[in-house]
């Protein structure tokens, strides 16, 4: 029998951190629980957890300090973080911190493991995670995340921002399905009716830029009827 | 203000001084006299009292931009205060609501599968306001886009949305667009959000009418502003109830009943005063409404 994955869920709340304790280790995982950022550093430090759930606003040590301290001891232990990354100064932070993923309070907890089963299927044991590369490169694609601009052959692309974007969370999250609803709420901040258009608008726009076929995809697949997937194998460079 | 007092009195202050200082001797006290005909009198008499008007004039203007200034310090305060409000709300109901929901998927019982399915709903209801609210907090401060936008596309998608709901097919919705002498020019901004706008204001204008009622979508173009119409032939909103429309949760009696979250006209405004436009609204009891949107066109002030 393969190994369940040990979970470790930070939270000053009680309530949160038992009841999704309960509900992962029914959904197939193990799970170990702590109060702030201090405790959770000792945990990883027992026992190393193979995915963390950190809240953000926390007494002691907050989520932010505890994330910064364990990717300075060099631990790349996949992490998703609870908070939200919409505005353009908080995306630069999380750039920064290093995070795997992002979920904003108040979550579906199925949404919840469904992101840590994504993580944990893209994490690459000891090295940092897409999410925390400064390039991004996909075949003849590169993403410059620091100076925010796109090569394509190494012809810089002229993109609007919200497919710049767009682009950038699809080259973090490779080989994931993406609902439409998911990258509104990352992208734009919100999920409306209207909502889903814009992000077809802007699919259609990096398809135009990058020449990439819809019928047959080198980097964006449309999976019908439930959101796109960046199909391209991405790697990085620091 | 105290200022503007010492310069008011200054001369009599003057006036005092050198008069002490005449009588105590310091300075010689020779007598003058004055000597002038009516007419130069006169011209002089008019001169000083003009000067003394422009002073006074020039008093007023200061107090009066001292005040303009203060009531836009206010509001701005008032402004800071509901946005820290809101994101401290926003913070204290997302830790609850988030173990509400952990707590939730941890029940299966099979006899209350109604009740628990009720409670299922109505805290995903919940959720979704209080981020509302955040994503309206947000939306006033965060940077927005500000690319070339035409709002005749603009307009064509949120009515094509529209359409697509149940409701609008027993509506006649009529959109106009000007095409002589020239069409719609171009107006600065986030095209995303300007179609949330529209289509709000376009859904409203469904939500809010019968079968068999007409909804109007006009726009056109006035004096460096792009001005966009949603009419409808709805019941209207009573005369009372008009100036709270776009407070976030208001609900006005009619939209009782109907499905919303109260949080769609706030939404609207708040991006129209992100473009630098502003948005009104007129109605009339069993005759309809008419939403107008004015826009910026061309270069839009930095907010």
């Amino acid at each position: 029998m393969e190994k369940k994955p040990h979970i470790l869920l930070v939270d000053d709340e009680q309530d949160i951190t038992s009841n999704l304790s309960a509900y992962l280790n029914r959904s197939g995982f193990e799970t170990s629980t702590a109060g702030n950022g201090e405790e959770a550093l000792q945990r990883v430090a027992e026992h190393a957890p193979d995915l963390i759930v950190l809240d953000v606003l926390m007494p002691i040590m907050d989520g932010r300090e505890m994330l910064r301290q364990l990717r300075q001891s060099d631990d790349w232990t996949p992490v998703i973080l609870l908070t939200q990354v919409g505005e353009a100064s908080e995306r630069a932070m999380a750039l920064e911190e290093g995070a795997d993923d992002y979920l904003n309070k108040p979550f579906d907890p199925h949404e919840l493991v469904a992101r840590m089963r994504a993580v944990l299927r893209r994490a690459r044991p000891g090295r940092p995670p897409l999410s925390a590369a400064w390039v991004l490169t996909s075949g003849e694609l590169r993403f410059d995340r620091q100076a925010r601009r796109a090569y394509l052959e190494g012809q810089e692309l002229t993109l609007t921002p919200k497919a710049l974007l767009l682009l950038e969370y699809l080259m973090t999250h490779p080989d994931e399905l993406l609902s439409r609803e998911r990258l509104l709420d990352v992208v734009w901040g919100w999920e409306y009716p209207v909502g889903s258009r814009a992000v077809d608008t802007r699919i259609a726009e990096l398809r135009r830029v990058l020449s990439d076929d819809a019928a047959d995809p080198i980097y964006i697949e449309t999976v019908p009827s439930l959101g796109y997937r960046f199909i391209s194998p991405v790697e990085t460079t620091r | 203000m105290k200022r503007g007092w010492f310069f008011l009195l200054l001369p009599a202050i003057l006036g005092l001084l050198l008069k002490i200082a005449f009588e105590r001797g310091w300075l010689t006290n020779s007598v003058a006299y004055l000597r002038a005909d009516l007419g130069t009198l006169a011209l002089l008499l008019g001169f000083i009292l003009t000067v003394l008007l422009f002073i006074i004039w020039g008093i007023f203007l200061w107090q009066d931009r001292q005040f303009i200034q203060e009531f836009i310090d206010y509001q701005n305060t008032v402004a800071e205060e509901r946005r820290q409000f809101l994101r401290r709300l926003d913070h204290e109901l997302k830790n609850p609501l988030t173990a509400i929901q952990a707590g939730l998927v941890n029940l299966d019982s099979e006899r209350n599968e109604a009740a628990l399915q009720s409670i299922r709903t109505q805290t995903n209801r919940l959720s979704r306001l209080v981020a509302d609210l955040r994503k309206l907090a947000d939306l006033e401060t965060r940077p927005i886009d500000r690319a070339e936008v035409d709002l005749a596309l603009v307009l064509e998608e949120a009515v094509a949305i529209v359409q697509e709901e149940p409701d609008s097919a027993d509506r006649s919705i009529n959109l106009s667009l000007p095409q002589a002498p020239w069409p719609l020019p171009k107006v600065q901004g986030d095209e995303d959000l300007l179609l949330l706008a529209q289509a709000n204001l376009l859904n409203n204008a469904v939500k809010f009418s019968g079968p068999g009622d007409r909804v109007e979508v006009r726009a056109f173009e006035d004096s460096e502003m792009v001005i966009v119409e949603v009419a409808d032939t709805g019941p209207g909103i009573p005369e009372a109830e008009v100036p709270f429309v776009w407070q976030e949760l208001y609900r006005g009696h009619g939209a009782r009943g109907v499905p919303g979250s109260g949080l769609g006209l706030a939404l609207v405004r708040a991006i129209t005063e992100r473009h630098g436009g502003q948005v009104t609204i007129r109605s009339r009891v069993n005759q309809g409404t008419v939403v107008t949107m004015k826009l910026p066109t061309g270069e839009v002030t930095k907010s």
